[in-house]
């Protein structure tokens, strides 16, 4: 007599699995090891406005970096520097075409750059006239000087004359 | 058990040891200076054997002495040497901690996660080792008077008062005011100086659901471009109706996060040359920050567009597509205004009230 083992069936249906779109074939008890992916990188060199240079990585291939407006050049990182606080900003020269044009009344308490040389020049001729006032000043000062030391001495004399 | 079984054994074997033999063990081999050395010697006869030993040298041939010149032999090889015969190979799949084959760790040159560098000395990190470390150990030290002691502090967690029976064995109350326990905040001394730990570089392309995924392709290639990192995408996690974005449906964002050189790296191009030209711009808000030491804020398309690496190549990109992004910058401070104090000594400007 041999034992007739009755085959067990699955009595549901199989399981159809839901499709999903993506199909993810990890299975749980092995995790794959990714190689780490870098994007391909070159040194550049960065030259700041001020002439200062430095290397650093990049994905870009160019080899030099020529910075016009950076850290050395802007007003937020050098809130002290009056040479970057009042600059006018006349790159194409329209400004100076416009008062050629039209004159500068609507602008005319900023001295523009000729006013300034006539200014440094003026001021230079003063400075000349001033040395020499300055000079005679000193001259006449001394003549009074002269008068206030030689005052009483002669009164002395007179009164040693007197006595 | 395996300590029991260990004894068991010891205890079997110890009376074996002490049992006398009926023969020697081994030939005593050892010679003391007194003894003669002929009344140990073995009688063996030894005249099989060499006078000299293998220990004295030589005299080379002269000829082998000329011919060896291994650097013009090096040279004269036109093929490369083939490799040693046996080259180890990482597996594949990590199997988990009880399989035999265990892949080496990352920073293993021979392992599959291996990055080699730093190949740089980055010139912030320079600066931060040079300057700004001594910086911030002045500006943050308290000076404490000898003997003086903290007054001390309550417990950050409080515990209930035994007011009512249903009080026992209840965990611990959170601190007044909030449930939010903040990191707690040590003096700044030599070894906690706060320092730049990650940056992450967050892209959040809602075209990228509504249009098609080109958006998303040029937002990641941007921002691999300007952080060099691949990066990683992010589907929505929640669901925003007027953009027809579904949760776990449309990949939306883009993220890159940078450690080490390529950090650095990307913070000194950030504030050297790109935050310089932003056009109006005033700063990083001084409101930013979770509280907790990390600051983030945000850059325009158009200022995005102004990172050298895009610049460069700016035709590759469609100009419409250039992303904006967010990014966050970790620092290991553990509150926002040690944080801030790190980054504008690093040179980023911070504008408006300060929340610390």
């Amino acid at each position: 007599m041999s034992l007739n083992i009755p085959l067990r069936r699955a009595v549901a249906p199989a399981r159809v699995q839901a499709s999903t779109t993506f199909i993810c074939s990890q299975c749980r008890h092995a995790t794959l090891l990714r190689r780490p992916k870098r994007p391909y990188t070159f040194t550049q060199l960065i030259t700041l406005s001020d002439g200062s240079a430095f290397t650093h990585r990049t994905t870009s291939p160019a080899p030099v970096y020529r910075s016009t407006r950076d850290t050395r050049n802007s007003l937020l990182w050098n809130p002290s520097s009056s040479k970057l606080l009042n600059v006018e900003e006349d790159e194409a020269g329209r400004l100076a075409a416009f008062r050629a044009k039209f004159g500068r009344s609507w602008d005319a308490n900023t001295p523009t750059e000729e006013e300034l040389i006539k200014k440094s020049e003026e001021s230079g001729d003063q400075a000349a006239a001033a040395a020499a006032e300055a000079a005679a000043a000193e001259e006449e000062e001394d003549n009074l000087l002269d008068l206030i030391s030689s005052f009483g001495q002669e009164e002395q004399a007179s009164g040693k004359k007197k006595d | 058990m395996a300590a029991s079984e260990s004894s068991r054994y010891l205890a079997r074997s110890l009376p074996r040891a002490f049992a006398p033999s009926a023969r020697p063990q081994s030939i005593c081999l050892r010679r003391n200076l007194s003894d003669q050395a002929s009344s140990k010697a073995a009688p063996a006869d030894l005249e099989e054997l060499e006078s000299t030993g293998s220990l004295h040298a030589t005299p080379s041939a002269p000829d082998a002495v000329k011919s060896f010149d291994p650097i013009s032999k090096s040279r004269g090889r036109k093929k490369q040497l083939p490799r040693s015969r046996y080259q180890f190979r990482s597996p594949k799949y990590d199997r988990g901690p009880l399989h035999p084959h265990q892949p080496p760790k990352p920073s293993d040159p021979s392992s599959r996660l291996y990055v080699p560098g730093p190949f740089s000395l980055p010139r912030v990190e320079q600066t931060y080792q040079s300057t700004v470390t001594s910086d911030i150990l002045t500006l943050c030290y308290v000076h404490n008077p000898p003997g003086f002691k903290p007054p001390p502090k309550a417990p950050r967690l409080r515990s209930w008062d035994d007011s009512s029976p249903y009080h026992k064995n209840r965990p611990l109350r959170g601190p007044r005011g909030g449930d939010v326990l903040r990191l707690l905040r040590k003096p700044i001394n030599f070894n906690n100086i706060p320092k730049l730990e990650r940056i992450t570089i967050h892209s959040y392309v809602k075209k990228a659901a509504q249009d098609n995924s080109s958006w998303l392709h040029v937002a990641g290639m941007a921002v691999q471009a300007i952080s060099n990192a691949r990066v990683e995408t992010f589907k929505s996690k929640t669901s925003v109706a007027t953009w027809s974005i579904a949760p776990g449906r449309d990949s939306v964002a883009v993220k890159a996060e940078l450690r080490g050189e390529d950090m650095l790296h990307f913070f000194g191009k950030l504030v050297d040359v790109v935050m310089p030209r932003i056009k109006d711009w005033e700063g990083v808000k001084g409101t930013s920050g979770d509280s907790s030491g990390n600051i983030t804020f945000g850059l325009e398309p158009e200022n995005v567009a102004l990172f050298p690496e895009i610049e460069v190549n700016y035709d590759m990109y469609p100009p419409k597509m250039i992303p904006g992004c967010h990014i966050t910058i970790h620092t290991s401070a553990k509150t926002d205004k040690d944080a801030r104090l790190l980054l504008s000594a690093l040179g980023i400007p911070f504008y408006g009230k300060m929340v610390d």
